[in-house]
């Protein structure tokens, strides 16, 4: 790799941080929109199937036209995709409401808090081990020098993750308090505490691939972990076990069903975000979303073989000479992540949101003692290879 | 541009510090007691960027993962849970009490102490050597990309003792707060 110059390590740098945040971007929206199919066909019914719009204006008219034909409108073709369109339009135009007894700055600081910590995460994750594309010779700045598939190789990565997480818990609790009113009082509590109490499991867990690998480095990790380079076969059992532990703790720091409860709608109107409207409802949200994306990429790339075909380590069984399985791709790792996602909207349409007491029950007397199990077992065969 | 990015790179230090004099500050004198907690997590945050530009990532993200992660959530649920009540009762809030003599007193006589120890380290002549606990003990060990390894030999071979007795002391202070903290419900 050629050394760069610090103005083309900022350009690059640049470079991959919109790169990221477009993917991003173009994710969340479609998670949002596949949420809505997906359970829908779990529940035996459509989801959005159409996007009708008004009656006004040139999709109005087709509309009208069509529904005078005795059809569908024409948008309905694309099976109610621009529903997702309709949905950033309403958050960005809707109007931006701060409660008068709310703390101003503290209000407007949450959600910023909020997306800032999970945007910042996306900063350590290796998306593909090594480059990408290489920038032809001509382009401004940046010419003939390669595009990597991470934005920065810090070798404390992992931490660095774990750490901005649980800044990310200031956002809800922060805007909670800010809103000066009960139930987001209440919700952002009950968030704080299970985002507390499942960060313990969830750091636990993800102990295991550190113990078996040897490095806190994204990329490091992910690739030894699916060769199983320097490690016993049976290190794919407590791989195996820390990927359920891991994904269950996710599940309840990203408080998806069924650890919702800090926006139970039956109980706390919506939890920390009721007086939240317009856009910075929409940074929360948006944080959501973005942090699933995270620990899906996580679960991906410690537990089911990152940019390898294989999970937990059986990778070793296909030889690096095989053409296409044998070698890391993007492809790989994308689809464990779409499949994760999926995983997070399918245990949605599924399950039953838990009670509080089971909610404690379940993180501090089931988890704990099984990641520490597993965690014990991991270095076993760690001590013992 | 290259220029500036250089004269920026190099001050990086400074910058984070003085972000991170300003955030203690403005805990020190902010009336509300969430606000404090937020310029406390900006101060947390600054300390971590002044690890960062010394190439002590290890160091850099711990203070992110214990300090801003960790302490200041629970920091939080005791100023939303207990505080607020209290400050309320005030009707005026003097921004320095009446204990400000005493406070400057002993700010004196830490500032004359933190001198006298690191006299030589900010006015002295630069150590060719990194500072490293026991440099037999890091040797072979590329600091600069092995932080969390140099540090775990630090901890966990050459003080061993001393980090045991430490959390231990953690745990009898831990101990504490739950026996100060029941005993007001009795």
């Amino acid at each position: 790799m050629p050394t760069m110059t610090l103005t083309q390590t900022l350009v690059m740098g640049l470079i991959q941080i919109v790169a990221v945040l477009v993917l991003i971007f173009v994710m969340v929206p479609l998670l949002t929109f596949a949420e809505r199919k997906v359970i829908g066909y779990v529940q035996v019914r459509l989801g959005a199937t159409r996007t009708a719009g008004g009656h006004r204006g040139l999709t109005g008219a087709l509309n009208r036209g069509m529904w005078a034909m005795g059809k569908v409108p024409v948008l309905s073709i694309l099976r109610g995709l621009p529903v997702f369109i309709a949905d950033i339009l309403k958050l960005i135009l809707k109007e931006d409401i701060i409660p008068e007894k709310a703390d101003r700055a503290v209000f407007t600081l949450a959600p910023i808090l909020s997306v800032m910590a999970a945007f910042g995460v996306f900063s350590a994750i290796a998306f593909y081990p090594g480059v990408l594309f290489t920038f032809p010779a001509g382009f401004p700045v940046v010419g003939g020098l390669p595009f990597m598939g991470f934005i920065s190789d810090v070798n404390v990565s992992l931490l660095y993750i774990i750490g901005l997480a649980s800044v990310g818990v200031y956002g809800i609790v922060l805007g909670a308090w800010a809103s000066n009113s009960k139930y987001p009082l209440l919700g952002g509590l009950r968030s704080a505490a299970q985002i507390v109490s499942y960060e313990v499991p969830l750091t636990l867990s993800l102990l295991v691939p550190v113990v078996l690998s040897g490095s806190l480095n994204f990329r490091e990790m992910s690739l030894r972990l699916a060769t199983g380079e320097g490690m016993s076969w049976l290190a794919t059992f407590p791989l195996m076990a820390g990927f359920l532990i891991y994904t269950t703790c996710g599940f309840a720091e990203t408080n998806r069903t069924p650890f919702d409860l800090p926006e139970a709608e039956n109980e706390l109107v919506a939890g920390f975000h009721t007086e939240y409207s317009g856009m910075k409802f929409g940074f929360f949200y948006l944080a959501e979303y973005t942090n699933m994306i995270v620990v899906s990429t996580f679960a991906s790339g410690f537990f089911l073989g990152g940019y390898h075909f294989l999970p937990f380590g059986l990778q070793r069984f296909i030889p690096a000479t095989v053409p296409f399985f044998g070698q890391p791709s993007l492809i790989f790792f994308f689809g464990k992540v779409f499949f994760i996602l999926f995983t997070y909207l399918w245990v949605r349409a599924t399950l039953p949101r838990y009670r509080y007491d089971q909610l404690m029950d379940v993180g501090w007397k089931y988890l704990i003692p099984l990641t520490l199990v597993n965690l014990f077992v991991a270095a076993l065969i760690r001590f013992a290879y | 541009m290259e220029h500036l990015l250089e004269t920026l790179g190099r001050n990086m230090f400074g910058i984070f510090g003085l972000l991170a004099l300003a955030g203690a500050a403005f805990m020190v004198t902010a009336r509300s007691a969430v606000h404090s907690v937020l310029a406390f997590l900006f101060t947390m945050l600054c300390v971590a960027g002044c690890f960062l530009s010394l190439e002590a990532e290890f160091l850099g993200v711990a203070q992110i993962l214990v300090y801003a992660g960790g302490i200041v959530v629970l920091f939080l649920f005791v100023v939303m849970l207990v505080e607020i009540s209290k400050f309320k009762q005030k009707a005026r809030l003097e921004v320095f009490q009446n204990q400000s003599r005493v406070a400057i007193v002993a700010v004196l006589a830490g500032v004359a102490a933190f001198a006298g120890v690191f006299r030589n380290a900010i006015f002295g002549k630069a150590s060719p050597d990194a500072l490293v606990l026991r440099p037999e003990l890091a040797r072979g060990l590329d600091v600069a990309k092995q932080n969390a390894q140099a540090v775990s030999r630090g901890l966990f071979a050459d003080y061993l003792l001393p980090f045991e007795i430490l959390s231990v002391i953690l745990l009898v202070a831990l101990v504490g707060a739950v026996v100060l903290a029941k005993s007001e419900r009795v």
